[in-house]
């Protein structure tokens, strides 16, 4: 029989996943907040309700457990705890190398509890630290769960569902959408000489990411949707995450689209994989939904052209994850990808060849009048 | 005013001879200062030139910094600047000014006082350069500060927005810079927030900005707001007129500018830039909005866009909003002999549009074989693209061809395609459920079910037909209660409102297995599910977008009366029609229903009355063909040739079609002739070894 392996795994219960026990049919998961008391961390337990400083301190003791060597800048920096935390490079790269590691995302993962009850702590810093994690998670979990030889990943889906269960708590129901403009109607940008129709009867709304149900365990058909929207989450702090993370998202995006580099781009691509042994290109490529394809493109787009053009190793990955994902658009021939992505290529050259002139300069002039 | 040239008009004679400064008629060479402010003698510097042009303090000390500014000594500048009180100079003209009221029609003080407004322009240009200085120094926050200041400033003096005419070159020149600057200048100090005020504040107030610098603030704006990931908060209520669209979030923000500088341009008021057009695709991509991306397309003026980039793009965007006629006539165009016959891209997508109707599948492969030529020099990589496409198009060929010979090497060729499209990507996951398909279609079942097992590997089990084909590939095999093990699988992996035809599946194999009460069951929880369905999304309307991902309710009520016309409960079919017919008044599927149960109750006249009907209303329904020509066939000798027609017609749409070869063989015995007959019979006994419980193409 065939159908034993594909769905035996990710369902399997473990302590994260308890508390929004029965999946659909529980009307709403329970706020984020009363999770995070019934979750089974050891170090934290000396909390119980307390302000935001103690619980970044909890947090913080309750990480230095978990890393292999305790890092040596939390003691002495002046600065707050949680900031040091999100800042951080040398704890950013423990966690990133244990995350990364092969044996990790299983239920029992300390790291994956930590970020699971960190997430849960309800301190905005300390999501925000969560939040930090999520390219590497996903990326991680999704090129993970289609190997052949099936590993449990139930941390690693905990913390996913815990990022999904609070944004379907704080949409309440409601799709995102985008009224898109009609010029034909006045704005306070413009104004239109046209009679005015009746207001906003005919105009076009988008919904970009639909309402969301809940759901207690990532079932298969939800997966995309899932680590979807706690990409969406990513985007929107995308502005205070750290390079590193963005870097990470590019990396596992480039794989995702699994597409072949032309073969003067492979010698650029050698050096910065030394991290994944098993990097071979068609091997992370994974079916990219528009749930999961719409949040990546935004994110993509902030990586090739929000941010510092100084940026230059970001910039530079993103736009070959962007490459890597126009040759996949074009593979699945999806008109709508293949419009965005083929455009941000288009920008990012039509940047590099711009020789911008800056108008707030003012003329050097011979003579100085007054 | 002597010697007060705009820089303009100056331009033609810069670079060229020693600097000199110039006001009151005469005129000063600056080496001599120049030197003097090298050494920090700022206050002698001041008073030599004060001395030599008759100047005030203001005016000695605006001048020195600007020179200091010119020789890209920022610092010196600074510190020139650093000496004049410029607020207190602003208050001093400021009040004589500002409470001017508003004279007659043209509500325009600022006629009467050119010379407070040319001594606020000089101090504003200082103000200014200030802030440039301290922009050069990176001290952001305080260089936005200054640049602050100066529109302010503006503010106060001209209370009423500045006036097209009648103002000082050189004070708009430095206003429209303040009113560019500031913006930058926070968005590099990394106040995000500051810096979609300082946008918003550009481009609502009346700064007389000109088109072209309007237009870089507009797009600068909509590049922030669609890539920095900061949320901008809503205008404030200040800015809203009644009745006019405001924008509620990045997005809609950002998409509202980019139209507005395509209209612009289209006005002739400003230059065309191209990256407005692209950030525009990516933002309306985002929004699945690719039909208003088309129009947006269309209303550019022709010459400014390629016209065969146009005819692509415009392509995709019909292409994405699937208005795939529209989209296939603009690739005619552009892959036509004498404009671009070889774009692989425009290709791949004609034959895909192309492979989904039979009618044009014909032309579909000859777009996937062009493809495949340009792909082997070109790009290797889309070979296996192509190649997949060609397979689509003669797997959908198959549908209109006229002859069995035809037919069966289409198919052949098809899957030959397919599989050596695999070669060039064998990790594709469609690829694995389109063969599947396919075999499955051709009857190979072993093959079919290899391929649907690798897809449900490939995919993690994430795509619900790959569960779907696989349980009706078992279920054509007679293994039932695997494909009932199956289909409970897929019912773990998917949410309660995407379980409709999985349940629907399953319902129909417990038929098969002879256990109707487990099958009314089933259907019992289907409607459950409609009913907690229509509670928290309100009433469906039974539209073809609402399929996705709800449950459909009009399926349900159609299968539950097929549950019923199989147990031959009439009554109850009856019943389950009504309600389907209520949500779908018009279906094919419903008179099929309703011409069985007609049947079953000896009406022959009302079914053949349904059966017709749904012929009519869809002629490519086979299962209604097939049981008029049945119904026929029970008819008498004269009806014999009709449902001869018929049921062969049925064939050329689904050759694989049990019922249809079987009662095509009756039509033939009853016609005495034997050999077709037993030929039919013998077809229709062999597909009954291998048909699924519902087709394979339901899955897609």
């Amino acid at each position: 029989m065939s159908t034993s392996s594909p769905n035996s795994h990710p369902s399997s219960p473990t302590t994260p996943q308890k508390s929004p026990s029965s999946t659909t049919s529980s009307p709403k998961n329970p706020p984020p907040a009363s999770i995070s008391t019934s979750s089974s961390s050891t170090a934290a337990t000396t909390t119980t309700n307390t302000s935001s400083p103690t619980k970044v301190q909890a947090a913080l003791e309750s990480l230095t457990s978990i890393l292999p060597t305790p890092p040596s800048s939390l003691s002495t920096s002046p600065s707050p705890p949680a900031f040091v935390l999100l800042t951080s490079p040398e704890i950013s790269s423990q966690i990133s190398s244990l995350l990364r590691h092969p044996t990790s995302g299983s239920g029992d993962n300390h790291l994956c509890r930590w970020l699971y009850d960190t997430f849960h702590s309800s301190d905005p810093s300390l999501q925000l630290i969560v939040l930090r994690f999520v390219p590497l998670i996903s990326g991680l979990y999704l090129t993970r769960i289609t190997r052949r030889n099936r590993q449990p990943l139930a941390g690693f889906e905990a913390i996913l569902l815990a990022l999904y269960a609070h944004e379907t708590t704080a949409r309440n129901n409601h799709p995102i959408t985008v009224t898109v403009p009609d010029l034909s109607h006045p704005s306070i940008y413009h104004e239109s000489s046209s009679p005015q129709r009746n207001n906003s009867t005919d105009l076009n709304i988008a919904v970009i990411s639909s309402s969301l149900e809940p759901h207690g365990t990532v079932r298969s058909t939800r997966r995309a949707r899932i680590v979807g929207v706690a990409l969406e989450l990513f985007f929107s702090k995308i502005w205070v995450m750290s390079i590193e993370s963005k870097l990470d998202f590019c990396e596992f995006l480039d794989q995702w689209a699994g597409t072949h580099h032309n073969k003067n781009d492979e010698n650029e691509h050698d050096n910065n994989n030394d991290y994944e042994i098993d990097q071979d290109c068609n091997k992370g490529r994974i079916l990219l939904p528009w749930e999961l394809l719409g949040p990546c493109l935004r994110i993509l787009g902030h990586c090739m052209l929000g941010g510092e053009k100084e940026e230059l190793l970001l910039r530079e990955k993103a736009y070959r994850a962007c490459k890597s994902l126009y040759n996949r658009a074009t593979h699945d021939v999806n008109p709508k990808a293949i419009l965005a992505v083929g455009s941000l290529l288009r920008l990012v050259k039509m940047d590099k060849e711009l020789d911008e002139v800056d108008y707030t300069e003012i003329h050097n002039t011979r003579v100085i009048s007054i | 005013m002597p010697g007060s040239q705009s820089p303009v008009s100056s331009d033609h004679e810069e670079e060229t001879g020693e600097r000199e400064f110039r006001a009151n008629g005469n005129s000063m060479k600056t080496a001599e200062l120049e030197a003097k402010l090298d050494e920090g003698n700022i206050q002698e510097a001041e008073s030599s030139l004060r001395e030599g042009l008759s100047l005030n303090f203001e005016e000695a000390r605006a001048l020195l910094g600007r020179l200091e500014y010119q020789r890209g000594n920022v610092e010196g500048a600074l510190r020139v600047f650093e000496g004049i009180d410029l607020q207190a100079a602003i208050q001093r003209f400021q009040p004589s000014v500002g409470d001017k009221p508003s004279k007659k029609g043209r509500p325009r003080p600022e006629s009467v006082n050119n010379v407070p407004q040319h001594a606020a322009g000089l101090v504003l240009e200082a103000i200014y350069l200030k802030a440039k200085s301290l922009q050069k120094l990176g001290r952001l926050t305080e260089a936005a500060g200054e640049c602050k200041s100066v529109l302010d400033t503006v503010e106060k003096i001209f209370q009423h927005g500045i006036p097209d005419l009648q103002v000082d070159g050189r004070l708009q020149e430095t206003v429209s810079q303040a009113v560019e600057l500031l913006p930058e200048l926070w968005k590099q100090a990394g106040s995000h927030d500051e810096a979609i005020a300082a946008y918003r504040r550009a481009l609502l107030s009346q700064w007389n900005l000109d088109n072209e610098c309007c237009a870089r603030i507009q797009k600068k704006f909509a590049v922030f707001l669609l890539y920095s990931g900061v949320e901008a908060a809503a205008p404030s209520l200040s800015v809203q007129i009644d009745g006019s669209y405001i924008p509620r979030n990045n997005l809609e923000e950002a998409i509202l500018l980019l139209m507005i500088l395509i209209r612009k341009c289209a006005l002739g008021k400003t230059k065309w830039d191209p990256s407005v057009m692209e950030h525009l695709t990516f933002a309306l991509s985002l929004c699945s909005q690719t039909s208003v991306l088309a129009r947006q397309l269309e209303e550019v003026m022709p010459g400014t866009l390629n016209r065969i980039d146009r005819w692509v793009a415009l392509a995709l965007c019909h292409s994405g909003a699937r208005e795939n006629k529209e989209a296939l006539n603009l690739l005619r165009k552009s892959l036509h002999a004498n404009e671009r016959p070889d774009d692989l891209m425009a290709l791949l997508l004609a034959a895909k549009i192309c492979s989904e109707d039979p009618f044009l599948a014909a032309e579909g492969v000859g777009y996937a074989r062009r493809a495949i030529t340009c792909a082997s020099d070109d790009e290797e990589h889309l070979k296996g693209v192509a190649l997949r496409m060609l397979g689509h198009c003669l797997g959908r060929q198959t549908k209109v061809s006229s002859s069995d010979y035809e037919r069966s090497s289409l198919q052949g060729e098809a899957l030959k395609s397919l599989e050596e499209a695999l070669s060039f990507e064998s990790n594709n996951p469609d690829l694995l459920l389109e063969l599947a398909i396919q075999y499955a279609e051709n009857r190979n079942v072993n093959a079919a079910l290899r391929y649907a097992k690798q897809f449900i590997d490939a995919t993690g089990g994430s795509v619900l037909k790959g569960w779907r084909l696989l349980a009706l590939i078992l279920s054509s095999q007679k293994r039932y209660p695997e494909a009932q093990v199956v289909i409970d699988a897929a019912l773990d992996e998917t949410a309660k409102w995407e379980q409709g035809p999985l349940l629907r599946m399953k319902a129909k194999l417990k038929i098969f297995q002879s256990l109707p009460m487990d099958a009314i069951e089933t259907y019992r929880y289907l409607l459950a599910l409609v009913q907690a369905q229509r509670k928290s999304f309100g009433p469906v309307k039974a539209s073809p977008q609402a399929d996705d991902d709800k449950v459909n309710e009009f399926e349900v009520w159609l299968g539950l009366a097929n549950l019923y016309s199989s147990l031959s409960h009439w009554k109850d079919v009856e019943v389950c029609l009504e309600k389907a017919q209520s949500l779908r008044q018009f279906s094919a599927e419903t008179l099929h229903t309703e011409g069985i149960m007609y049947e079953g109750r000896g009406l022959v006249k009302e079914a053949l009355a349904s059966y017709t009907n749904a012929v009519l209303l869809d002629p490519n329904y086979v299962p209604c063909k097939v049981l008029l020509g049945a119904l026929l066939s029970k008819m008498g000798s004269q009806a014999l040739p009709v449902a001869r027609n018929l049921l062969s017609d049925a064939l050329r749409l689904e050759p694989t079609s049990r019922n249809a070869w079987y009662y095509l063989g009756m039509v033939h015995r009853d016609d005495g002739r034997n050999s077709d007959a037993a030929e039919c019979f013998q077809a229709a006994s062999m597909l009954e070894e291998s048909d699924p419980i519902e087709s394979f193409t339901s899955v897609l």
